[in-house]
């Protein structure tokens, strides 16, 4: 095991709202080996994007960093003041956003958006080697050098995607985060973004997160697995052991409801809503939709613990 | 040719723009044909009506009105240049970082702007303009016009920034690294260019249009023949009343021409950065 890349330690993100705090992201730990992809997976609201946005430190009011570290080699991203972190955006952690179709500015040219980076990290080139520059980077994504000249509107979703990938690779960072890069795309599309990730992420060997749902996805693509509940994680591991032997029931639940090519029955779903995280339920957060609930469940929050499989689960039933 | 394309689809544009350069050009142009030294006090025999002699007759104090309209128009078209320019340039400024900022530069900006939108504005050019001592040249008049013109720019400014602000690129141009100001100037105004060129012609619509209010109550530069103070002096002298119809027509005439000019530009402007307006081609 190597040094991780990224650790973070008891993350606590809360949202200020008029009716209380609002425990968006409660206590999250995990750490992130140097070119590895863990995937980040929970249902809306358990606090996935708001971890993402966390990372990035770009978290709006009445949003706030509550305590814990997240720590980026040796610098904690939560202590950074403005300045560094905005060095630190992009050259060293950088974040795909979800919904490609918007995350580019329609009225300027590609070359000048990947260029707009590059210029705000001090990085001074000449006409001609940010040409080059700029059709490399390009490249890395499966992209024609003849992109650049054009405008977001005249890219297919894909290109778009595409040219995101290319801006957050644009300066090697260390840890690329991307939340559900491919949510706006067609499967097949999906597919080739998906693999311009993984390679991408090979050459310059980055670490990803990947951020999303669909399990099936992430089965493909990423190496561990954080499940998300409520803002806090339910259970960690490998990819493998998790599909294998999933062992909390909310993980059981999101497994058995992919479907099976061999098993023609009903698809299952997983019953009920995610808690409200304003008034969330006592003890156990996911008690109220577990189907192997006990009494112990409202009474005592589970705390993650590492068990012999490899896995880490926050659940009474281990 | 994309340009071309662009002007035939927007008729409305085309004449208001050839309006406009017209009367810009008028002044410059006629002034090779006509002696300005006409639109001095005495020049000529007073209250003559049109002739041949003075195609456009003369007023009380032996100004000849041909040379005042091709001296005024272009004073008046300045006027009204500067003070939109200004008061456009400091809206942009306020509008985009109360936009953009928030929190207490948004506070103080938009608090400024607002209390300033109440009190009506003539009012206070008035003032403004009655404290200053001596001589009004022009270009202080330009001055004490954009001194109140900037409030509107401000608050249209800061209302599409902040819609835009939310807008995912944004967002992506923050993880980027990019700072704030350089969001503004790289991600923001790309986007409200043809927004800021109709706001630019309305800002310079109503600077003219303060100017010559000012100007017909007296407040103007009293030694330039402008178009409003040929209206102010016009009036001073009864003109309507004793028929002298050649000394404060032609003003009013250019006065209209150059809205009209301004309203089509704006009109084909808005056509061009709304496309709601669009006709359904």
């Amino acid at each position: 095991m190597s040094t991780p890349v990224l650790r973070v330690n008891d993350l606590r993100v809360y949202y200020h709202t008029a009716r209380g705090p609002v425990k968006a992201v409660d206590g999250v730990s995990f750490a992130l080996e140097p070119g590895t992809r863990l995937g980040l997976v929970g249902e809306s609201g358990s606090g996935k994007s708001t971890m993402a946005l966390a990372l990035m430190r770009m978290i709006k009011t009445p949003g706030r960093i509550e305590g814990g570290q997240m720590l980026l080699g040796d610098t904690d991203l939560a202590r950074l003041d403005e300045e560094a972190m905005r060095q630190v955006r992009l050259s060293q952690i950088s974040m795909i956003p979800q919904g490609a179709m918007n995350s580019l500015n329609p009225v300027v040219r590609i070359r000048q958006q990947i260029a707009d980076g590059l210029r705000a990290h001090g990085i001074k080139l000449t006409g001609k080697e940010l040409e080059v520059r700029i059709s490399q980077v390009l490249e890395w994504v499966d992209l024609e050098p003849a992109v650049a000249q054009m405008f977001p509107h005249e890219l297919s979703g894909g290109m778009k995607q595409r040219v995101c990938i290319a801006i957050a690779i644009s300066l090697r960072p260390k840890v690329i985060i991307a939340d559900e890069p491919t949510s706006a795309l067609d499967v097949v599309v999906q597919r080739q973004v998906m693999e311009t990730i993984k390679r991408v992420q090979e050459e310059l060997g980055a670490a990803v997160i990947l951020i999303g749902h669909d399990m099936g996805l992430m089965v493909q693509f990423v190496d561990r697995m954080v499940v998300m509940y409520a803002g806090k994680v339910a259970e960690m591991g490998t990819i493998r052991g998790m599909f294998t032997q999933p062992m909390h029931p909310y993980t059981q639940l999101l497994i058995s409801s992919l479907p099976q090519l061999e098993s023609k029955g009903e698809l299952q779903g997983i019953p009920g809503i995610a808690p409200s995280l304003l008034n969330p339920p006592t003890g156990c957060l996911f008690h109220p939709r577990c189907p192997k609930v006990m009494d112990i469940c409202n009474k005592k929050t589970p705390v993650l613990q590492q068990h012999d499989s490899g896995q880490a689960v926050a659940c009474h039933l281990y | 040719m994309k340009t071309f394309s662009v002007l035939r689809q927007h008729p409305l544009l085309i004449i208001g723009l050839i309006l406009m350069a017209a009367l810009i050009l008028f002044g410059p142009i006629a002034s090779l044909l006509v002696d300005p030294d006409g639109a001095k006090v005495g020049s000529a025999m007073p209250e003559q009506p049109p002739s041949a002699e003075f195609p456009l007759g003369t007023d009380a104090v032996g100004r000849q009105l041909l040379p005042v309209i091709v001296v005024g128009t272009p004073l008046t078209l300045r006027i009204g240049l500067i003070a939109g320019a200004i008061g456009l340039g400091l809206g942009v400024i306020f509008g985009f970082l109360a936009g953009y900022f928030g929190g207490w530069v948004d506070t103080l900006i938009k608090g400024a702007a607002d209390v300033l939108l109440t009190v009506p504005g003539l009012l206070f050019l008035v003032v403004i303009a009655t404290t200053i001592k001596g001589a009004v040249s022009v270009n202080m008049m330009a001055f004490v016009v954009a001194s109140l013109a900037w409030m509107w720019p401000t608050r249209t400014i800061r209302a599409q920034v902040l819609t835009l602000r939310e807008r995912q690129f944004v967002m992506v141009a923050r993880l980027s690294g990019m700072s704030g100001l350089e969001i503004i100037w790289r991600e923001l105004i790309p986007n409200l260019l043809p927004y800021l060129a109709a706001s630019f012609v309305s800002a310079v619509g109503s600077a003219i249009l303060a100017t010559i209010g000012l100007e017909a109550l007296g407040l103007g530069p009293q030694n330039e023949p402008t178009l409003g103070m040929t209206i102010y002096w016009a009036l001073y002298y009864t003109s309507i009343l004793r028929g002298l119809w050649w000394w404060w027509g032609p003003p009013i005439a250019i006065i209209i021409l150059t809205f009209m000019g301004l309203f089509l530009i704006s009109l084909g402007l808005d056509q061009i950065a709304n496309p709601k307006l669009r006709r359904a081609a």
